[in-house]
């Protein structure tokens, strides 16, 4: 590692570093307004943040590039725990939090876009807080879009997985390559529209501008952050679908609505396959909810269908907002909900889980394999918006998808050695690994983490980090190959 | 008839295995061991698929002719009713290997012999072997000869059907550590252990799956010794205990001896992940396999190895022999299948009524072919097979052929391409 390329990871630092202390600032707008008391402790952590990050910027300015492999990969990781750091302490200063495990855990999920929570009720808090968590789950949810498609192909992070195709722009249109700078203001572009419509249609039907405000940020970032411990259960119908519309418009890839909104149509072709299966896979789960709503809970159709479409979006596009108390549901929808939160939106949004791509090469793989086994001389590659997927992009895929499930697997172990019981523990990993949220038990539906150990909240924070970072990133850290030559 | 033997061979599989375990769940039936006809198939299938899941509550008081059927379905079943078919019909001794790897273990592995009648008579007399051995040595524990009998069927086909109400705990010292060591050696590749009988010992040495398997064997008796140990067992006994339920595990026999709550929970994680692995390919136990796991962890770390250093060509090498990339992908997909199966079953299970963490259990448990409910108990559930709904014994019974033919044979009969018209 040469001095030099710690000093270009420093700069980045700095610079997300200097985002962070700007909307940190922001905050102080609603502790002034509402006059909630938090004016000096927001004012203190802003300008403490910004300070240091303009410091490492401005003193590392010249340092723009960073070649050594290695510490891209240590870089994505730094930045989500220090900016963790540092989105730990206006809960830390306001006293929301009592403790620096609770204030580290609801960070993490914030930035993380997870929308698991340790607060069991959330009125309680002041308002900067409160627009504070809603701003840590945006900024964290456009950072995931601008990691993936901008900054992590220049890392080189992502030049054996699977965006390679997609994000790096060697589509099948022949046109020159976007450059990542344009890339980063399309995504920009496409994310402030979104927040700007919907916090005006919110509006509109009839919220205030701070709930449609705080609302906005926490959906259209997949996060699932609220204002009450209520959630979205007790807004109108009508609010509820608008908000469903922002969780579903973020599970899908930011490129893909940059060329929908500027009505590029012809652009479009080569993508539609994974957003066909997105959407298709949110409507049959959505049928079966809404069916299973209808007969097993015998809800009226209009509000099973409210109800159950609403919850399924939530849960592809791991957003985590809720419309009912889950936890009282049948065993088997909630269980979909978690199935769900693990296939995910479509790369390149907001969302987490597997990603719809991968699940669709997954899924075509095993029968591509099947029909192999019946005709072994047939030849049929594996295509993807037809263009074939190479044998090593869907081995990458296959090995993701073992180490996700093993993270899975691993975590609810972890959780349950931390003294949470069985189901309760495979609901939180889930939740928490996917970016989801609510777990089962009391974690789930409108429950809140705050039952949970100092010690599986741990676990917790490390499961969304994971997840978040899609699992390698943070893994290849923990050989110690990474860290001697 | 089509020409294409693949297709012939899952056919014939799938017929043998369907009306075997339909007609093995004619005695329970007829003679009413079992309520009705989901029990009987159920406890039928469980017994071919060598899982040893029992709807049976006193085992001790069956019959002692139909304790003998019991313990046999699974015998038979623990090399494959298809090798069991080649073994006695004369005119399919010429079949293809393609029926071969149809049931047995679709993992890259040596024949003994290039002949597929040879191969299969050699695993037979194996087979064999090790139940005559077994039997005798039970006996001279002092056990009466159809127990011994019984037991011996059950151990050696890793099926796990038990001959009494209270697991293994009624047997003496002796009869346990013998099966212990009869459960370890059925873990084995078959091919192996007849290495291993013809004194070629250098090929045990040389086989990297077993270095592992010992390995893997090795850590987790010491782990659960030390979890017993320090939760206030005696030494000795704990290290007994837990050689004998880790060998149960690992081979996926699933007998038992000690009441499930007094498990640490650091032995109930280790059971569990044990459970998914499973032992060798190519023993008569159930789960992932460790041949598949390995490989997938080569794979794991030429990953990390090229995200440091992406130019790097590199290759999985397992006995010293290339492991080809479109092999390893076939392994990759039978693992997402196999995945996708306990999550499935999990999810069916939750709509019969199962709580999530339950459903995963015993879809993980039965997959696997490992079977009794105290061992699944022992994780945190709480059930009794018995008393499950019918709807959940069917996915069980399916799941149960799914892990025993290994997924690929079970889906080619669903698949498309399989009915079409050639």
């Amino acid at each position: 590692m040469k001095s030099a390329d710690i000093k270009g990871m420093l700069r980045y630092l700095g610079i997300v570093l200097v985002a962070e202390g700007s909307l940190m600032a922001l905050c102080l707008v609603p502790a002034l307004h509402f006059a909630d008391g938090t004016v000096d402790a927001i004012g203190v952590c802003s300008m403490l943040t910004l300070a240091i990050g303009a410091l490492l910027w401005i003193s590392y300015a010249r340092y723009r590039s960073i070649d050594d492999r290695r510490l891209s990969y240590l870089l994505v990781v730094l930045m989500w725990v220090v900016l963790n750091l540092f989105a730990t302490l206006p809960l830390m200063a306001t006293g929301a939090t009592t403790s620096f495990t609770l204030g580290w855990f609801e960070a993490m999920s914030g930035l993380t876009a997870t929308g698991a929570t340790v607060f069991a009720t959330v009125e309680a808090l002041p308002a900067s807080v409160l627009l504070w968590r809603s701003m840590t789950q945006w900024l964290g949810g456009f950072g995931i879009v601008l990691l993936v498609l901008a900054l992590s192909p220049h890392l080189g992070i992502n030049r054996y997985s699977l965006y390679t195709a997609e994000a790096s722009g060697a589509d099948n249109t022949g046109r020159r390559p976007v450059s990542m700078a344009q890339t980063v203001r399309r995504t920009l572009g496409v994310y402030l529209s979104l927040t700007a419509v919907f916090i005006g249609a919110l509006w509109l039907s009839g919220l205030q501008l701070w709930d449609a405000v705080n609302l906005t940020f926490t959906n259209i970032s997949s996060g699932g952050f609220s204002l009450s411990s209520s959630s979205i259960s007790l807004l109108t119908p009508t609010q509820q679908f608008i908000l469903a519309g922002a969780m579903l418009l973020s599970g899908i890839n930011f490129t893909l609505l940059y060329l929908v909104f500027t009505l590029r149509w012809r652009q479009i072709g080569h993508k539609l396959e994974q957003v066909g299966f997105y959407l298709s896979l949110c409507l049959l789960a959505a049928a079966f909810v809404v069916g299973g709503l209808h007969w097993h809970h015998h809800l009226p159709w209009a509000e099973a269908a409210r109800l159950g479409t609403i919850q399924t979006i939530s849960a592809l596009t791991t957003t985590g907002s809720v419309v009912d108390d889950t936890t009282l549901w049948w065993t088997p929808l909630t269980f979909l909900l978690l199935i769900l939160s693990v296939c995910g939106g479509m790369a390149g949004s907001t969302s987490g889980g597997l990603k719809a791509m991968r699940v669709l090469i997954l899924i075509r793989n095993a029968r591509g394999i099947l029909r192999s086994r019946l005709h072994p001389n047939a030849v049929a590659p594996l295509r993807l918006n037809g263009k074939p997927v190479s044998s090593h992009i869907r081995a990458n895929v296959m090995v993701l998808f073992m180490v996700y499930g093993a993270s899975l697997l691993l975590g609810a172990m972890a959780l349950m050695l931390c003294g949470i019981g069985a189901n309760e523990a495979v609901g939180a990993s889930v939740g928490c690994l996917t970016g989801y949220g609510p777990g089962l038990g009391t974690s789930g539906g409108l429950g809140s983490y705050a039952a949970f150990s100092p010690s599986a909240m741990w676990v917790c924070s490390l499961l969304m980090l994971l997840g978040r970072l899609e699992c390698m990133t943070v893994l290849i850290l923990l050989l110690p190959r990474f860290w001697h030559r | 008839m089509t020409h294409n033997k693949n297709i012939d061979s899952y056919r014939l599989t799938i017929i043998l295995w369907l009306v075997a375990t339909l007609l093995g769940a004619v005695p329970y039936f007829v003679t009413g061991a079992v309520p009705g006809i989901t029990d009987a198939v159920f406890e039928s299938v469980s017994g071919f698929t060598t899982t040893g899941s029992s709807v049976v509550a006193d085992p001790a008081a069956l019959p002692a002719w139909l304790r003998l059927w019991r313990a046999a379905t699974q015998w038979v079943g623990g090399l494959g009713l298809v090798l069991f078919a080649v073994a006695m019909i004369p005119r399919l001794r010429n079949a293809s290997s393609q029926l071969y790897a149809a049931e047995f273990s679709g993992t890259q592995q040596r024949k003994l012999h290039p002949h597929m009648a040879r191969n299969v008579s050699r695993m037979w007399m194996v087979y064999t072997l090790l139940t005559l051995g077994l039997t005798a040595a039970l006996a001279s524990c002092g056990n009466d000869m159809l127990d011994s009998l019984c037991l011996a069927l059950s151990t050696v086909s890793t099926g796990g059907f038990l001959t009494t109400a209270s697991g293994m705990a009624s047997y003496n010292q002796a009869t346990l550590d013998v099966i212990t060591v009869f459960m370890f050696a059925s873990g084995i590749n078959l091919a192996l252990i007849y290495n291993f009988l013809t004194l070629h010992w250098r090929r045990l040495r040389r086989s990297d799956e077993f270095i592992v398997y010992a390995v893997v064997f090795a850590l987790a008796v010491a782990v659960c010794s030390v979890a017993f140990g320090l939760n206030g067992t005696p030494w000795s006994q704990s290290i007994r205990y837990s050689l004998f339920h880790i060998a149960s595990t690992m081979s996926t026999c699933g007998f038992y001896t000690e009441a499930p709550a007094r498990w640490p929970f650091v032995a109930s994680v280790i059971t569990f992940l044990l459970i998914l692995s499973g032992a060798m390919a190519g023993s008569t136990g159930g789960g992932i396999k460790l041949r598949r796991l390995m490989t997938i962890n080569l794979y794991l770390r030429n990953y990390f190895t090229r995200m440091l250093h992406p130019a790097a060509v590199l290759s999985i090498k397992i006995d010293r022999k290339v492991v080809e990339p479109d092999y390893v992908n076939k392994i990759f997909g039978f693992v997402f299948l196999y995945i996708l199966f306990i999550i499935g079953g999990a999810f069916v299970l939750t709509i019969t009524g199962s709580s999530v963490a339950e459903a995963f259990c015993l879809a993980a448990a039965n997959i696997s072919n490992l079977g009794p409910s105290p061992i699944i108990n022992s994780l945190g559930a709480n059930f009794e097979y018995a008393l499950l709904p019918d709807a959940a014994k069917w996915t069980l019974a399916v799941l149960m052929l799914a892990g025993r033919l290994e997924i690929f044979a079970l889906l080619a009969i669903v698949s498309p391409s399989y009915w079409r018209r050639q």
